[in-house]
């Protein structure tokens, strides 16, 4: 297994696609803390910026913006695994691990620890630059055991998003429709059924992620039930296992012409 | 120390896509230490075949073993078996370098092993290079040391020779006799004869997802012998002096092609001249036909050549 999964490493560290998709989590992550900082968020009603930099819990809002490039990583798991099927490294792969299953198994073990280091960098980036922009202002002072929170949320549920997109590109192997469909769901499928049936949004996988993040607070569910960190964990590990096991059944099986 | 092949064995193969019937109980094996060309037109079943040997399409009836075990029973399969399926298997913005050590990590081996096979292929230049703006050329080297970097005893290579310019035909051609004097098995497709006549010890002839004809290069050149094309008004009569017993020379096949044309196989015009003279036989044509491998291969494959898909 070791050598399978320095080859899965190998197959990211050569081409581009982790650097820019971890390239705009930091800039996505820099601008979600810039914005927090500088510009009122329009649903408050205060006169300026500063008074909200006094309260605590829009503090831990800003160093939240670690977790809300979340989609980025679905994406690079995505990415990866369908890549194999549309430059036809596939045959290449399969021909040296002709167990199609431990293929599989390595990339997310692969996956679930890039997801952690990018889950790093962004918590590094939203750590980083709400201390350099916060400096100098009245603030309330960045809780550290809230900021561990934050940490171990975005790192645990970039892990498992980015093991998800593994999964999600082995059942739909034509990457753009793996893509776009991953889109849809969670940016219009998710979010309307979350609406109309109230009860179902913390067992969804976006609703899982969520519940893993809640340290974050960016989940915008307006306060709608989430899971324990924990229990979403599962929920959110439970749907790449399934995925993946389906896939394993199904679409891996096929035939590689 | 080089490793040493293994045989190959096809038996009973079939492989059907839906209606389409790629393979039809398709049978033959491939011998190491010598090159073996798997030969047929386009769209016979060739790379069908290929991909069940290799584990990546499931046959729907009968197998293809290595050494006795199916490709996904091996035990470190890149080791045992290098092939080069298709020039197009790479990610475009890999280096040729990166992509052979996805390979070599896979396989357990170190780093430097990529950059021995890059030398070997001639690519050592181009080795930082994306495979995304090689030529249909450089790609081949590049499937072909991807083939290479497990150092198998057993080589299958997809129209290896496609896309090369004639001077790296001739270098293919050295570096697979070489290999298969080390003792390796080497089985090359390809879909004109010609292209690998001068590689190959053996041909396995595919048509229509069928055998056509499987043995040494010399046993198919030999097969079209000596063919003669006769005309004579009185042709009965020829075939009958042609089969007449106690005659030093007996043709192997006498074929009636038209009311006063036959094709006798297996005797010299010379000989057919004078049992023809000798019977008392008016010829109105005593034409030996052109017996190159190229046209003889064409035959063997074209429509209605046994096979099919039914």
């Amino acid at each position: 297994m070791i050598p399978l999964l320095r080859s899965e490493l190998r197959k990211v560290t050569t081409t581009k696609v982790l650097f820019f998709l971890t390239l705009a989590v930091v800039l996505f992550t820099a601008l979600n803390v810039l914005l927090l900082v500088y510009l009122t968020p329009s649903a408050m009603e205060v006169e300026n910026n500063d008074q909200l930099l006094l309260n605590p819990e829009y503090v831990t809002n800003i160093l939240g913006a670690a977790g809300s490039s979340s989609i980025f990583v679905l994406i690079l798991g995505i990415v990866a695994m369908t890549g194999e099927f549309r430059h036809m490294t596939i045959t290449s792969t399969l021909l040296v691990t002709p167990r199609r299953s431990r293929v599989l198994i390595a990339k997310g073990i692969i996956f679930l620890a890039i997801g952690a280091v990018i889950g790093l960098i962004a918590f590094t980036t939203a750590i980083t630059l709400t201390t350099l922009t916060l400096a100098g202002k009245p603030h309330s002072p960045i809780d550290s055991g809230i900021a561990l929170q934050i940490l171990g949320g975005v790192v645990l549920g970039f892990a498992i998003y980015a093991f998800v997109g593994v999964a999600v590109g082995a059942l739909i192997r034509n990457q753009v429709a793996a893509v776009v469909g991953a889109l849809i769901w969670v940016l219009i499928v998710e979010a309307l059924l979350t609406v109309f049936v109230d009860w179902i949004g913390k067992w969804l996988p976006g609703g899982a992620l969520d519940a893993v993040l809640q340290a974050t607070n960016v989940s915008g569910r307006g306060g709608s039930e989430v899971l324990s960190v924990g229990a979403g964990a599962a929920v959110l590990i439970g749907y790449a296992v399934i995925l993946g096991a389906l896939a394993s059944a199904t679409t891996m099986r096929r035939d590689i012409t | 120390m080089p490793t040493i092949g293994q045989a190959l064995t096809v038996e009973h193969l079939s492989k059907r896509f839906g209606q389409v019937h790629a393979v039809h109980d398709l049978s033959f094996s491939v011998e190491p230490g010598r090159v073996t060309g798997f030969l047929g037109p386009n769209g016979s079943g060739k790379t069908t075949t290929l991909r069940c040997m290799l584990g990546l399409v499931r046959p729907s009836d009968g197998a293809a073993r290595i050494g006795g075990h199916v490709y996904r029973d091996l035990d470190h399969p890149g080791r045992i078996v290098g092939a080069a399926l298709e020039a197009s298997g790479f990610h475009p913005g890999r280096s040729a370098r990166g992509h052979l050590r996805v390979i070599s990590d896979a396989l357990g081996l170190p780093k430097t092993r990529a950059d021995e096979v890059l030398e070997l292929v001639g690519l050592t230049d181009a080795a930082g290079r994306k495979a995304g703006g090689f030529s249909l050329g450089m790609r081949q080297r590049l499937s072909l040391a991807a083939a290479l970097v497990g150092d198998p005893g057993i080589l299958i290579l997809d129209e290896p020779a496609n896309g090369l310019d004639p001077e790296g035909i001739a270098w293919l051609r050295g570096l697979l006799r070489g290999l298969a004097r080390e003792g390796k098995t080497v089985l090359v497709s390809s879909h004109v004869l010609s292209e690998v006549q001068q590689t190959v010890d053996d041909v396995v002839i595919i048509s229509r997802g069928a055998l056509v004809q499987a043995g040494t290069l010399a046993d198919l050149a030999g097969n079209g012998a000596i063919r003669v094309r006769v005309r004579t008004p009185r042709r009965e009569a020829l075939v009958a002096a042609l089969q007449a017993p106690g005659g030093s020379n007996t043709p192997t096949g006498i074929d009636p092609t038209g009311p006063d044309e036959l094709l006798v196989t297996g005797l010299a015009p010379s000989d057919i001249g004078r049992t023809a003279f000798l019977a008392g036989v008016e010829l109105h044509e005593l034409v030996q036909q052109t017996n190159d491998l190229e046209s003889l291969f064409l035959e063997l494959t074209a429509t209605g050549a046994p096979g099919g898909t039914a």
